[in-house]
């Protein structure tokens, strides 16, 4: 009964399909058959990417900048999921709001705000140097500390609300359980309460790692040359070099990259909330 | 006066203006087993957070073997805890559940086997090691809870109304169960529920709360025959309290009158004020039926209905000024033959088996 109700209501999914079909499907088919078909017919567009010291390295840096921002993210965003679940109602309100105006604000306008705040005569040096902490103004801009600082900033929300999705559904007597057991505070967060949030670290943490691998305003406004990343080099390849086979190959590689990811996630913790 | 096991002394708890609890005071022997009987709200389940570390008493103290438990925070007091939710830790095994207290305190590998097996023995979980709790129903699980609570010899089990999920039949399996395991193990238990048919059958004795106080601690015979308060003659068992006037209250008995001028002499009194309006407890297994008054204290009712209950016949008669009360009958038995609703008869009862109580203002 079920599944003919859901094959049913597969109807009203057509202009969604469609729509995604002829703007996300098509374009993408379209630049992947470029990427193995110019200059010429074959791999030689991969074989470019993969094999040159200077593409091999944006491919390591990408990795590596969406890794270091996932973990920092996470560790921020933890501590702040829990707030939200026990403060009072009141309070707990204020935080969903700051968190959730964050993501409608305007990401450029919130980009161009971090590359104030950081720049050498910006806000943060000046009370850095007022406090005594540093003599000289700190480079936190057009380097890999603007750009983790300012992706940090960005995905905080995408890991937040995940994890306090799962905390909230953990039973307080649970915890109350654990402590009477014995359980130190420490015991209890890592015995029992970080092995409950683990579906929401995981779905938390695949969604900011692979949103970060595709990102592109945040490194190249806040970041510099020496690490440059996937999306950036995407970019150049067709906008400045007009080279859509070597661009379509690189865009290839991220998509496939991302798609892996997400399989290996529903492999270890199986299809997210709702998807089921 | 030897030092108590446990001693509950003068708990007071506040929350803004609202007293959850108030001069709780009790002490308990090694070994025993103390229900907390109340209707929800009355302080009861106040009473075991504070003592299992939850929350703070405002005043009054918890000591055990004379050592104050207050300043203990709960995951070093060391006590046992079996809650009403199921609180089984979900991505562990009933084995790794039950070890969980074990690993806590770093207890060596050999012995927490040891002893996770003695537990689920004791709790007849063997076999259940590697299921997970997802995969068990609620009475299972509220005994993995049990060997979870005991797997560390706590001085101390508290229960939190444990069975209030689960229905009759298997809550009357697991309070058997519970009952041979406190024998077993001569762990002291503190229990907690709102239901006086699950305390009568588990406890030695009982704490009655009402209010956030205890209103009276003893036996289950005793709570029902002799009743310190009319809360507690309502609470424990079924009773009729019929409405009467006080014409004489000394020495522990008293003289009643009823609205159509009956009397009866000479019955057992409880509670302070014996003046003007008084309640008469009976309970409906202590009253006859009789056709004409005899020589113990009677009054004339009216059936009002028959009800068949399989084992037992529950008649309700009422008085002349219109209050009702309960008979009950073994099936058969020759004074319920020939009645009808509508029939003019006698109640009957001894002296002694009824109450009187000072009116409640109402």
């Amino acid at each position: 009964m079920a599944a003919i109700a859901a094959r049913r209501g597969f109807g009203f999914a057509l202009p969604a399909l469609a729509l995604l079909v002829a703007f996300f499907v098509m374009p993408v088919m379209w630049l992947l058959l470029r990427s193995v078909t110019e200059p010429g017919l074959g791999f030689q567009n991969y074989a470019t990417l993969f094999g040159t010291a200077t593409y091999a390295k944006v491919f390591l840096n990408t990795f590596m900048v969406a890794g270091i921002v996932t973990v920092i993210t996470l560790l921020l965003a933890f501590p702040v999921a829990w707030a939200l679940v026990i403060l009072p109602p009141r309070w707990s309100m204020v935080l969903f709001a700051i968190v959730i105006l964050s993501m409608w604000t305007n990401l450029l306008a919130r980009t161009y705000a971090w590359m104030v705040l950081l720049q050498r005569t910006g806000l943060v040096n000046q009370i850095l140097m007022g406090l005594g902490i540093t003599d000289a103004p700190l480079e936190l801009v057009n380097n890999l500390i603007g750009v983790t600082i300012g992706m940090v900033y960005i995905m905080l929300p995408f890991m937040i609300l995940p994890i306090y999705g799962v905390i909230r559904q953990i039973d307080a007597s649970v915890l109350q359980a654990a402590s009477l057991c014995g359980a130190t505070r420490w015991q209890a967060l890592w015995r029992v309460l970080l092995p409950l949030c683990v579906p929401g670290i995981a779905s938390g943490v695949l969604m900011v790692f692979v949103m970060a691998l595709g990102y592109y305003v945040t490194p190249s406004l806040l970041g510099g040359t020496s690490h440059m990343m996937l999306a950036e080099l995407i970019a150049q390849l067709v906008q400045s070099l007009v080279n859509w086979g070597l661009g379509g190959a690189a865009a290839f590689v991220l998509l496939v990259a991302t798609l892996a990811l997400y399989a290996l996630q529903i492999r270890l913790v199986g299809l997210p909330k709702g998807a089921q | 006066m030897t030092t108590p096991f446990l001693h509950i002394n003068g708990i007071r708890k506040t929350f803004g203006d609202v007293v959850a609890t108030d001069h709780v005071e009790l002490k308990i022997a090694e070994g025993e087993f103390m229900t907390f009987l109340g209707p929800s709200g009355s302080g009861k389940s106040t009473t075991l957070y504070i003592l299992a570390g939850f929350q703070e008493p405002t005043a009054g103290d918890i000591l055990l073997r004379g050592k104050t438990l207050l300043k203990t925070p709960s995951h070093k007091r060391n006590i046992g805890m079996v809650f009403q939710r199921y609180t089984l830790f979900p991505h562990l095994s009933v084995g790794e559940n039950v070890a969980f207290p074990l690993r806590v305190r770093r207890t060596p590998a050999d012995e927490v086997q040891r002893r996770v097996k003695r537990a689920l023995e004791l709790a007849r979980l063997q076999g259940f090691e590697d299921r997970m709790p997802a995969n068990m129903s609620g009475g299972q699980q509220q005994r993995v809870a049990l060997a979870r609570a005991l797997v560390y010899d706590p001085p101390v089990l508290l229960m939190d109304e444990p069975l209030s999920a689960l229905d009759k039949k298997l809550r009357e399996e697991i309070q058997h169960e519970i009952r041979r395991i406190h024998q077993e193990t001569g762990v002291t238990i503190l229990y907690v529920t709102h239901d006086q048919e699950e305390a009568l059958r588990l406890s030695d004795r009982i704490a009655v709360f009402n209010k956030g106080r205890i209103e009276q601690v003893g036996t289950g015979p005793q709570l029902y025959n002799s009743p310190a308060s009319h809360f507690v003659a309502d609470f424990v068992g079924d009773s009729a309290f019929l409405t009467a006037e006080f014409t004489r209250a000394s020495g522990g008995t008293a003289d009643l009158r009823f609205a159509d001028g009956t009397e009866v002499r000479g019955v057992p009194l409880h509670g302070a004020d014996p003046k003007g309006r008084a309640e008469l407890m009976l309970r409906p297994e202590r009253i006859r039926l009789v056709p004409q008054p005899g020589a113990g204290p009677s009054l004339p009712v009216t059936i009002a209905d028959i009800t068949f209950l399989g084992n037992v016949t529950s008649i309700l008669a009422r008085t002349s000024w219109g209050e009702e009360v309960g008979i009950r009958l073994p099936f058969g038995h020759p004074m319920a033959s020939g009645l009808a609703p509508g029939a003019q008869t006698q109640i009957e009862w001894d002296a002694a088996s009824a109450h009187a109580f000072a009116a409640r203002a109402h």
